[in-house]
């Protein structure tokens, strides 16, 4: 396998003031992958995202498309990691166009006022496209479904044009269908060049389908972390107290 | 594609443009002695121009013009536009639209230090007409201070609501100590009030001339920040991961924000709810985006303040009233409305 490694992290901890929720975490995401990061609540899971998309201090060692996370301007490292918050929402009108272009913003400059290059306008228009979002355009982002405003911040993360896409319960709130869409525009996303995902799931049946390899976080560790055709299901009994795959069996069993 | 400008976005800004004059003009022209605007220009031009005064209009007209009615119309202008593209980048800020620059504790602390130059009669010690005013700014600054050191403090993210809510504490302490000072001292309990409500009365040049760059220089460094602050509206743990330097950006622009207002409210004293519905009046004119917001809350603000003004001193003659209870009364209502009509829609 010559696959190239996207991100790399190494002894990674870090918290919110003197509690450590993160301790000494590492693993790899190569291009290409889908990684879902599984855990109970608290485990540390947006925590993670949140210090990988440097919105939180930590320590230890993240390398990002071959480079220290460590030292970089955050224009820079937004142009290697983006980051799809949960919450995501505003209060304030733009079109869909508007904010889609807003994620552009690492990679213009100029002064006193950033230009807007054809690349730029490219960028936005594909990701609009891949996304489903090109027909709404011109509709405020305050009036749209939760459906399609996830689908406009999709977009927005797709315009960053990162190396890496981290997501934060990208399927909250989503119908079934929009969370299939979801899945499919970021599996073809990551299926084009060096490009990696990794997201934080709790349902893990759509974490599964999305995924090819899995990190499951105990209290801030890893406990394991390879391809999911490999997780060892009673691994995931122990770190949600229940008998994950007999609960799912019969959540399905009602659609027999 | 070609990017896609919003319709008629320069013929909207011209119409406000254009309305900001004709209310400087009117403002100027408005009054116990009414000024025709022919007569306005001429005075004017004559004044900065050196052009010679036409012959029938007479010399107190020129001396009311140049010297009342202008700077205090400029003044009110200025102290609208300070007030609004405050209040819009506050809100951006703090991606709040309900934010106000006054919740960083600049009014409270303005009134705090105006209190003390009023009950400690420090202005009568004759080091000028600039002791309160400055006096005033200082406290404003160091309230600001004190509170982003203070959230600082608190929380090293220095967050949003760790700054509303350290804020929102700093002010009501000031208030308590203004309060404490206008019960010590009733005979001056009626002037620290006064001054509370706002006004644009004996106002002179050198409140315009102090003004006037602060505002223009404020609006030019927000506008260069007009991407941040479009960014930041998404919420700060998007702002960082979209690649703004959040903590660096948040502190200028807060600093800023406080400088600029604690100037205008030094001069003229607290005038409410400008800064919150003017940038709101904008949003749903021309969109959130600041490049279009900024501009126009500067004059949406101004032409509001200078006709605010206008029917202060012209509504009960002899008496004004003051300006801050004129903005309020105004103000008060529409927000609702603002606020509840977009309730509903949603």
């Amino acid at each position: 396998m010559s696959e190239k490694t996207l991100l790399t992290v190494e002894q990674l901890s870090c918290g919110y003031g003197k509690t450590t929720v993160i301790h000494d975490l590492s693993f790899q995401v190569k291009a290409g992958e889908r990684l879902c990061i599984l855990g109970p609540n608290g485990c540390g899971k947006t925590t993670l995202l949140r210090a990988l998309a440097g919105v939180l201090p930590c320590q230890g060692r993240v390398e990002a498309d071959g480079l220290m996370l460590e030292g970089m301007s955050p224009k820079q490292r937004a142009r290697k990691i983006a980051l799809m918050s949960q919450f995501s929402q505003t209060a304030f009108d733009y079109t869909v166009y508007e904010a889609v272009m807003l994620g552009r913003y690492a990679h213009q400059s100029g002064f006193p006022f950033p230009v807007k290059t054809e690349a730029d306008s490219k960028a936005v228009e594909e990701a609009l496209r891949l996304t489903d979002a090109w027909e709404l355009r011109e509709q405020m982002v305050t009036k749209l479904s939760g459906g399609q405003l996830q689908r406009v911040f999709l977009a927005k993360t797709f315009a960053q044009s990162p190396k890496i896409i981290l997501l934060d319960e990208p399927a909250n709130h989503l119908d079934l269908r929009s969370q299939a869409e979801l899945i499919e525009s970021l599996q073809n996303w990551a299926a084009e060049g060096e490009r990696c995902v990794a997201g934080v799931f709790h349902d893990i049946s759509l974490a599964l389908a999305f995924a090819d390899t899995a990190l499951l976080l105990d209290q801030g560790s890893a406990l394991v972390c390879g391809p999911v055709e490999q997780l060892d299901f009673n691994l995931l009994d122990g770190l949600y107290g229940m008998d994950v795959r007999c609960y799912m069996k019969s959540l399905l069993g009602r659609w027999e | 594609m070609k990017l896609k400008r919003q319709p008629g976005t320069g013929a909207k800004m011209g119409i406000l443009f254009a309305a900001a004059l004709l209310a400087l003009v009117f403002g100027v022209g408005a009054g116990s002695v009414y000024v025709p605007p022919g007569d306005i220009l001429a005075i004017v031009a004559g004044r900065f121009l050196g052009l010679p005064l036409p012959d029938h209009i007479p010399e107190s007209f020129s001396v009311m013009v140049l010297d009342m009615r202008l700077p205090r119309v400029l003044l009110a202008f200025l102290t609208g536009a300070a007030l609004s593209a405050g209040g819009g980048v506050m809100q951006s800020v703090l991606q709040n639209p309900l934010a106000s620059p006054f919740g960083l504790g600049v009014s409270a602390g303005a009134g705090l230090g105006a209190a003390l130059v009023i009950v400690f009669g420090l202005a009568s010690a004759g080091i000028g007409t600039f002791l309160l005013p400055g006096l005033s700014l200082g406290f404003a600054l160091g309230t600001v201070f004190l509170v982003l050191l203070l959230s600082a403090r608190i929380d090293r993210g220095m967050s949003n609501v760790t700054i509303v809510l350290v804020g929102m504490v700093v002010s009501l302490f000031c208030n308590a100590v203004m309060t404490l000072l206008a019960t010590a001292s009733p005979e001056y309990a009626q002037r620290i009030q006064l001054w509370q409500l706002g006004s644009f009365s004996m106002r002179e040049w050198s409140a315009v001339w102090a003004l006037l760059p602060v505002t223009v220089v404020a609006f030019l460094y927000f506008l260069r920040y007009a991407g941040e602050l479009d960014v930041m509206t998404f919420g700060e743990e998007q702002a960082v991961a979209m690649g703004v330097d959040l903590r660096r950006v948040k502190g200028r622009l807060l600093a800023a924000v406080a400088v600029l207002v604690g100037v205008a409210v030094a001069f003229v004293g607290i005038i409410g709810f400008v800064d919150l519905i003017i940038p709101h009046i904008a949003r749903r004119l021309f969109g959130a985006s600041h490049r279009r917001v900024l501009p126009a809350s500067v004059l949406l603000g101004g032409t509001f303040l200078v006709l605010c003004d206008l029917a202060a001193r012209t509504l009960t003659p002899p008496h004004e009233i003051p300006i801050g209870s004129i903005t309020a009364l105004l103000g008060a209502p529409f927000f609702l409305y603002l606020f509840f009509a977009g309730r509903r829609e949603a």
